[in-house]
């Protein structure tokens, strides 16, 4: 994700020149438009539909179920930011660890009475195979993470089916969907939390750690990390494998929330997952991938869906929503006013 | 499928009778002949009314310096440069207009292989050999392939130049000389081709620096092809730095020196020590290289210690580092110690192994064996990692400042604080402030302009942009900087500043400095003593009196090829 503002290195008079009219830069750069964008979307969006439906949009029901109803998606956008940050794009594996995780958890406390403590510890265990896996053939043999975790998917994914017997598995214990979902907090279920609690970890470690400074030099430009004696695999190893166990404890949010977990429960949540991050690039930190942006870009996305909703259009214009977003966000940015009219006179 | 031979082929067959016929006059004509070419770049004439002539069959050698003009007069001929008004190109005895349409050379009978041989490494030998057929104009996107058609007249293409290579072995595996016999097959046919095409009698094969990857056993089966596309029918002009191969292969040499013609001989009226005398020029500007020099003394004393981390610099560590018997593909046994607060110049021709020496020494680069001493450690120069390296406060300025050394899509101060963030982390507070702080002080130390710490290293210029990179690598203190081409694309007044810099910061911190690059010019003004590495091996060093640009180049050119 990295956008080099100007391709070309400028010369030195360029340079002066760039540095004169620094002043002069629309006002909308100065206040930091672009890096807010998202944002005031957000606001409109909430302040439009507030005026059209006040009366469902605008209550306590409907933000608990925005906020605790997209946990999973939340925590899942966690692990997905990991790899992805140390441009080890789409870790496709993830949504097939959630699954697989939840899956686990399920068939141990249904089939085998397991304490469900320990049954989420074991769901949280296989997603971290997972990520070994992933470790040993992407950082280890260096080859292209989006071919190797497609592998790895469809292979856990046939893991799923087996250990389910390609059936939906229900949940015996009630301990687990309260301590996720039933019981809340301001209204809130629970998971929401544990979502907030993980991404605080993860945006403290990325923002305001020298690990998340070299995450960031190592995604940007491997070989400039690498000679400066940054631990590039070593660090790349371990967004795998933690993200991984993230996404095993979105599966056992997932397992909470739903009480049934469906063979197929990951492979739905993956690219919405990637969406938010991907369109979390465009806010706060413009150009970067970072956790604050993807946490708006999440709950942008999800009122957005809400409030369709609410407003009874089908679920296919919410699926439209979804993607327009995605793609106007990141291509608005790139549409530099003067550069789109020159080629247009030229033409 | 069917099996009829494509237009091309068809062609082919107007014997070669034809030509002759329409055409009896150009035979007295040169194959080309280009007059009066002049180049300017801003205030340096690369060109200065350049006239150069290839007759029919001839193999003609280029050469010069670095920074002669050869490289600016071969772009020139590929449409690459406009010269200025006034120059003329005679083709065959005919007026070509100048400059010559980009991408249109081969339309005029020449053909160009360059040092990096323009082959794809994933593609087959079969699929770069017709590549050109692929792009060449009046082929249609859509025509079907006949790939074993194709696969039958590329045999006989390598046969008819004695080429024996596997049709459908990728080209990444096949050894450095068949990459670059396979290149000169595909251009002289091209030029057949163009020949056939066109019923003309001249063509030009323009091989530029073709032998420098190669060790020199090989380069006598890259002559052996090279004649048999003279005896073809096409004349080559032969560039190089590799006397010996010159003197092998050409009939008559060309040399250029500052942008002008200075000689023009038959190969087998010269030898090889006039040659280098012609070259570099045998007693040019001593005297103006000893002002600058003191000069440079004078300014860096008067502005002390400019480029080390303040006024806290490591006190004098006064240690010589050592290096044993570095041995790796193009390197053998290669020892050399460089002392406290010297300056040590490598200088080599490309391909002789300088260039890998300071990656090597990092580890950026495994090397085969070899020891390096640090002080009282002794280091295996094999162990070395990065990592290891910059614990070691060993520091490698490379030189491709914009992939290996700055992080294009980070900011300036993100750039140049990268190596001493960790010691701003306390308490679990990243002191980000701070850093900008440090890099703030670096961008008035090491004059970075424009002074936007918050800006992207990629909108940074050049020069810049090293300036950046040294202040990095000096902000870590480091016992021995590796510097690879530190001025490669740098302005005139950054490299003043990069000079005082790196000679500040070795005198005020006992700082060990190697340098490497073929720009020997700099290695006279900057080095305390130079080093000349040809074919691996150690050939020549200098020291006090010696340190001129023509002693450094006349013995990096003398040694070539001749250590067997």
């Amino acid at each position: 994700m990295s956008a080099p503002q100007e391709a070309a290195p400028v010369d030195a008079d360029h340079q002066e020149e760039r540095a004169a009219s620094l002043p002069k830069t629309p006002l909308g750069r100065r206040l930091g438009l672009q890096r807010y964008a998202i944002v005031i979307v957000f606001a409109l969006m909430i302040l439009a539909f507030g005026l059209d439906i006040p009366s469902t949009f605008m209550s306590v029901g409907n933000l608990s179920n925005i906020l605790g109803g997209q946990a999973v998606l939340f925590i899942l956008v966690m692990a997905v930011l990991l790899p992805t940050i140390m441009g080890d794009f789409v870790d496709l594996s993830l949504g097939s660890s959630l699954g697989l995780s939840a899956m686990t958890l399920a068939v141990l406390n249904v089939q085998h009475n397991t304490n469900v403590v320990v049954a989420c510890l074991a769901g949280i265990g296989a997603a971290l195979v997972v990520g070994l896996i992933n470790v040993f053939f992407v950082v280890y043999f260096d080859n292209d993470p989006f071919i190797v975790t497609l592998g790895t998917m469809t292979i856990v994914q046939g893991v799923i089916y087996i250990i389910s017997g390609d059936n939906s598995v229900g949940i015996v214990s009630t301990g687990l969907s309260n301590w996720v979902f039933s019981d809340d907090f301001l209204s809130i279920p629970l998971e929401f939390y544990y979502g907030l609690a993980i991404f605080l970890v993860v945006w403290y470690v990325l923002s305001f750690t020298p690990t998340g400074q070299k995450a960031l030099v190592i995604g940007q430009s491997r070989e400039v990390a690498r000679l400066s004696g940054i631990r590039v695999n070593r660090q790349r190893s371990f967004a795998f494998i933690i993200g991984a166990g993230i996404a095993g404890i979105a599966g056992i949010a997932y397992a909470g929330t739903n009480g049934t977990v469906d063979p197929t429960a990951g492979s739905t949540l993956i690219l919405p997952a990637f969406a938010a991050v991907f369109l979390g690039v465009t806010a706060i930190k413009p150009g970067r991938i970072n956790a604050l942006g993807a946490l708006i870009a999440v709950y942008f996305l999800a009122t957005g869906t809400a409030g369709l909703e609410l407003l009874g259009t089908q679920s296919y214009l919410q699926q439209i929503f979804y993607g327009a977003a995605l793609v106007a966000a990141i291509t608005i940015p790139k549409v530099n006013r003067q550069r789109f009219f020159k080629r247009k006179r030229l033409a | 499928m069917s099996f009829t031979g494509t237009p091309g082929a068809a062609q082919e067959r107007p014997g070669p009778q034809e030509p002759s016929v329409s055409r009896g006059r150009a035979t007295a004509a040169a194959a080309i002949e280009l007059s009066d070419i002049s180049m300017v770049f801003g205030s340096n004439r690369a060109l200065d009314s350049v006239s150069l002539r290839i007759g029919q069959g001839e193999v003609v050698g280029l050469l010069g310096q670095n920074g002669s003009g050869k490289s600016t007069l071969v772009k020139v001929l590929a449409g690459v440069n406009t010269p200025e008004p006034g120059g003329r190109l005679l083709v065959s005895g005919q007026e070509v207009p100048l400059p010559v349409p980009p991408g249109q050379a081969s339309e005029i009978g020449l053909s160009f292989v360059y040092q990096n041989l323009a082959l794809a490494a994933g593609l087959s030998v079969l699929e770069n050999l017709t590549l050109g057929q692929r792009v060449s104009r009046g082929t249609r996107a859509w025509a079907p392939i006949n790939w074993m058609g194709e696969h039958r007249r590329a045999a006989a293409v390598l046969d008819r130049y004695q080429v024996r290579l596997d049709l459908d072995q990728l080209t990444g595996d096949l050894q450095p000389v068949d990459q670059a016999r396979l290149a000169i097959v595909r251009a002289a046919e091209d030029l057949r081709r163009y020949r056939a095409r066109t019923g003309a009698e001249h063509s030009v094969l323009v091989l530029d620096e073709p032998t420098v990857f190669l060790p020199e056993e090989e380069v006598d089966r890259l002559f052996d092809l090279v004649r048999t596309v003279v005896a073809e029918g096409a004349a080559v002009l032969f560039i190089s730095h590799d006397l010996a191969a010159v003197r092998e292969i050409t009939d008559r040499v060309v040399v250029l020196r500052d942008g002008k013609v200075v000689a023009e001989v038959a190969t087998g009226e010269i030898n090889e020590h006039e040659l280098v005398d012609l070259i570099v020029g045998a007693s040019a500007r001593p005297a103006e290289t000893a002002l600058d020099e003191h000069a440079l003394v004078a300014e860096v004393l008067g502005v002390a210690p400019t480029g080390t981390g303040g006024p806290e610099a490591a006190p004098g560590l006064r240690e010589d580092i050592v290096v044993e018997h570095l041995t790796d593909g193009r390197l053998a046994d290669l020892s050399f110690h460089i002392g406290a607060g010297e300056i040590l110049g490598v200088a080599g021709l490309i391909g002789s192994g300088a260039e890998d020496l300071p990656y090597l020494l990092f580890g950026a680069h495994q090397a085969a064996s070899g020891t390096m001493r640090l002080g009282d450690q002794t280091l295996e120069i094999a162990g070395l990692s990065p990592q290891r390296s910059v614990r070691q406060r060993i520091a490698l300025v490379p030189a491709d400042r914009t992939v290996q050394g700055l992080s294009q899509g980070l900011t300036l101060w993100e750039n140049i604080t990268m190596l001493v963030e960790d010691d701003h982390y306390r308490a679990g507070v990243f002191r980000r402030g701070e850093l900008v702080k440090i890099a703030r002080e670096a961008v008035d130390r090491f004059l970075i302009r424009p002074s936007q710490t918050h800006s992207l290293a990629s909108t940074f210029s050049g020069g810049n942009q090293q300036k950046a990179l040294l202040a990095k690598w000096l902000l870590a203190q480091p016992r021995l900087l590796l510097l690879h081409e530190p001025t490669q694309g740098v302005d005139v007044g950054a490299r003043r500043d990069i000079y005082r810099f790196v000679k500040s910061a070795a005198d005020s911190s006992q700082m060990a400095v190697l340098w490497v690059t073929t720009e020997f010019g700099e290695l006279a003004e900057i080095c305390d003593r130079v080093i000349v590495l040809t074919q691996g091996r150690q050939t020549a060093t200098l020291t006090g009196e010696e340190l001129t640009e023509e002693e450094i180049s006349a013995a990096a050119l003398r040694q070539t090829r001749e250590v067997r």
